[in-house]
């Protein structure tokens, strides 16, 4: 079939917005030659949900669960880039056992979220062996996420100057029983991945990133890591309790999409070697200190490692009880750019897999972008503009 | 076991017709419930499949906009009634099969290839991306396995010296298992029976994460329904042949229960234990390995007869 | 090198309970800390404010008849909540509470997802004024 409205001959294979391969809203069109991938484009902006607006017109307390929802895996670090940003801005900083109690939510995030992106992969592979296995045993993290918070999801576990949970020592036991079963189940996968013959089929070789383009596409997080990009907010800007617990920085050499697998599951085994270290010397002090309803006006940018990269907040403030302006820069945004670069040349089946690669979260992308097209005035649309707009696209 | 039925009966019930119908969903079911046990979770209930079918059947069957409306509609059909033909040449049940004759293992084989004919026509004549894609792949898969598939069959048909279904059948239960005698002509046959019915690691075709569901993504209700009943036949109809060749004939229903059973768990277990291979890499595996292997023990078991009749 | 490397993994499964929690048939209790609806204890309450103030969801009301005699009425939407408990840590003096037994609040109509706290009279009042006055607008 050709797509006349592009006025060539082309084989483009869309891919979602409703598609299995995705579970989430996005557009991919792949032009194909026979089996191969000659082009792709994205199209994002499904889930629009106007969050940074909604935040201008909500306290900075409200802001915090706000900014939670914008993403369901990595809710704890969104919240934590947030408060950090507002705690400096009011020139406070949270109390020592509140950052280790920080440190410790993000990594069993990182944990959950690494687990949870190896079965997607591998469930794009058509490995649903190691799918189901991978998220039967991430069940256990949840539940230490359960146990600490209340809930498996949006733990809230973030007050502005603090945290609301503390650990107790009967807590710590319990996740240490769990992480020791963890370690070996990971041991065992990372063993699957290095060794299976007919995965590695599958990974080794494909969408293979230099360090250059990773550099040059602004690549982040374990998808850059794998490129042999070595740059991770929590070693090269520690915040909450990474200066007095630090990680060790996980890199590797070749750039495909076996080396992201290799990444990400000795992150996590790094995860579970600072979540004990944490637990052995856990600071004693209090878990809020005071913050002031109004924050002081100004600005600042606050950066952490989100599970997917680099999570990038800018907020600034007005001296009042609300923001004037929240940013949010999101790694999977920034991850894009590598799909569309990688996907060209390699075949069409790889496609899910090279898409999934980089642990993509498409609620974490949506912007509105205006694109000038034969308007006069950009700035302000009417509803019957947007309207008009729709329709036109559809057409 | 030999029955004298009315042929009709035969056709409609038992063993053709309802029969293999309902026989179908129960393999179904227990396919996808080892598998389910085999990734630790509890799989469907046991009427799931019929459910399923019935869910279909009353669905409204939609006629994509460009498709040869006639040939939509036969392609299904066609489908069924080749898998449903087939079943007649073969030992099902452990009952002797109706219609024998000189030469039925070939018509078999090509009855059951004109299933995944049909399923490619299908998806070619959808107008649709996914199944093209999908379509190529199907037929591009026929080429590659059908090949390694049939010399494998052909092994015992060489050993017994006669191309009647029966025949083999009768021949295979008086010697030792041919899967002792031609290891690899089983395993080739093994697992090309997984590439027929396109069950991962050679799901290509129907890969959902890339193509949706390949060549049927188009079909709904009725169409669907029929597509999903003939690869269900396709399936005992390929385990009770290669049960019946290699694991030493079927010669009643306790037989026929007992080994169809042990290769679908054996199935099941290589359908969970690999990732999905792309579709070029099975056309080099089968190309590569599998018609080589087939090869060699075609030569194997002619070297052998040649060596025995000198013997003699 | 190998092929299959999880066959191992599979072949234990099969002989083992799916891990599966059927759940409306096993029931596992919520974890000690869980968030489900909330509670509030007239008693307690100033009438401050502040969890209406801070609550994301706006899912809070405290309607006050009588601010000196601390007459107040909750009007709790549990529809909007959003179970962070930041109200139970903003009060000052520990009224609220989010329950760990009532977890299954799934209806199908939204009527008793608007619950009403307070002392029985002050309810009673509070119905009354309102059945009494013309249709009071929805506060959104």
């Amino acid at each position: 079939m050709t797509l006349e409205k592009h006025g060539e001959n082309r084989f483009v294979v869309p891919i979602g917005p409703q598609h299995p391969a995705l579970k989430e809203p996005g557009h991919f069109e792949f032009v194909v030659d026979g089996e191969i991938v000659t082009g792709a484009s994205v199209r994002l902006g499904y889930v629009h949900r106007g969050i940074e607006k909604g935040a201008e017109d909500r306290t900075w307390t409200q802001n915090l669960y706000l900014m939670e929802r914008i993403c369901g895996i990595c809710s704890h670090i969104h919240a934590t880039a947030f408060v950090q940003g507002v705690e400096k801005l009011a020139g406070v900083e949270a109390p020592p056992r509140a950052r280790a109690i920080r440190e410790i939510f993000a990594e069993l995030e990182r944990i959950h979220s690494h687990m949870l992106w190896l079965g997607v992969a591998a469930h794009e592979g058509g490995f649903d062996a190691l799918f189901m296995y991978s998220w039967r045993d991430r069940e256990v993290v949840m539940d230490m996420l359960e146990m600490l918070s209340g809930n498996r999801v949006h733990y809230s576990a973030n007050l502005i100057g603090g945290v609301k949970y503390d650990l107790t020592p009967d807590m710590m036991d319990k996740i240490r029983e769990g992480l020791n079963y963890l370690e070996e189940r990971l041991a065992h996968y990372l063993d699957v991945v290095n060794n299976d013959e007919t995965f590695i089929g599958r990974t080794r070789g494909i969408g293979t990133m230099t360090r250059e383009q990773a550099q040059l596409l602004g690549a982040v997080g374990p998808t850059a890591r794998a490129s042999n990009f070595a740059y991770d907010v929590r070693v090269d800007a520690p915040y909450a309790a990474y200066a007095e617990f630090p990680v060790e920085m996980v890199v590797a050499q070749e750039g495909d999409l076996h080396a992201r697998f290799v990444v990400r599951i000795l992150e996590t085994m790094e995860s579970i070697r600072v979540l004990r270290r944490i637990f052995e010397n856990m600071p004693e002090s209090e878990l809020v200190t005071r913050v002031p309803r109004r924050i002081p006006a100004g600005e600042t940018i606050s950066r952490v490692e989100a599970p997917r990269g680099e999570l990038f907040y800018f907020i600034a403030s007005g001296g009042g009880e609300k923001p004037e302006r929240v940013k949010v820069r999101t790694p999977s945004l920034c991850n894009w750019g590598t799909v569309i670069t990688l996907a060209v040349g390699h075949k069409l089946a790889d496609m899910p897999m090279i898409l999934a690669g980089i642990d993509p979260c498409f609620s974490c992308n949506d912007r509105l972008v205006m694109v000038k097209r034969n308007r006069q005035d950009p700035q302000v649309w009417t509803w019957a503009d947007l309207r008009n707009y729709g329709i036109e696209y559809y057409r | 076991m030999n029955l004298t039925i009315h042929p009709l009966i035969v056709l409609l019930f038992f063993p053709g017709g309802l029969f293999l119908l309902a026989s179908g969903l129960v393999f179904q079911w227990a396919d996808r419930k080892l598998v389910a046990r085999f990734q630790n979770r509890v799989g469907p209930r046991f009427l799931q499949p019929l459910a399923d079918v019935l869910k279909l059947l009353a669905k409204e069957e939609i006629i994509p906009e460009g498709a040869h409306r006639g040939l939509f509609v036969a392609l299904p059909i066609i489908a069924l009634a080749a898998a449903l033909t087939a079943a007649l040449y073969v030992p099902m049940f452990g009952v002797q099969p109706f219609f024998s004759f000189q030469g039925d293992l070939i018509v078999t084989i090509y009855l059951l290839s004109a299933l995944t004919i049909s399923l490619g026509l299908a998806g070619a004549n959808s107008v649709d991306r996914f199944s093209l894609v999908g379509a190529t792949r199907t037929l591009t898969q026929l080429f590659s396995y059908e090949a390694p598939f049939l010399l494998a069959v052909i092994g015992p048909a060489l050993a017994a010296q006669s191309w009647q279904i029966s025949k083999i059948n009768a021949y295979a239960g008086e010697t030792t298992w041919f899967i002792v005698a031609q290891p690899i002509g089983f395993l080739v046959a093994l697992v090309g029976l997984m590439g027929k019915l396109e069950l991962p690691p050679f799901d290509a075709p129907e890969a959902e994460t890339e193509i949706v569901a390949g060549a049927l993504t188009e079909y709904s209700g009725r169409g669907f329904a029929l597509f999903r009943l003939s690869k269900d036949i396709e399936l005992v109809i390929g385990l009770t042949l290669v049960a019946a060749f290699y694991l030493g004939g079927i010669a009643n229903p306790l037989d026929f229960v007992l080994k169809t059973g042990g290769l679908l768990l054996v199935m099941a277990l290589l359908q969970t234990a690999f990732a999905r291979l792309r579709i070029d890499q099975t056309v080099g595996l089968w190309w590569r390995v599998g018609a080589l292997m087939g090869l060699v023990q075609i030569l194997a078991i002619l070297a052998g007869i040649y060596i025995r009749q000198w013997w003699l | 090198m190998s092929i299959g490397s999880m066959i191992e993994d599979l072949i234990k499964s099969l002989f083992k309970k799916p891990v599966t929690r059927q759940y409306p048939f096993e029931r596992q209790p919520a974890p000690e800390r869980f968030r489900g609806k909330l509670h509030w204890d007239p008693e307690k309450c100033t009438g401050c404010q502040l969890c209406v103030k801070d609550c994301p969801a706006n899912a809070i009301e405290l309607i006050v008849i009588d601010k000196v005699n601390k007459r107040f009425v909750m009007r709790y939407h549990q529809d909007r909540c959003i179970y962070c408990s930041q109200c139970v840590v903003s009060c000052r003096f520990k009224c609220l509470e989010l329950s760990d037994e009532e977890w299954e609040q799934a209806v199908t109509n939204k009527k008793p997802l608007e619950v009403y706290y307070g002392k029985d009279e002050d309810i009673r009042f509070l119905m009354e004024r309102a059945a009494a006055q013309p249709v009071e607008s929805p506060c959104e």
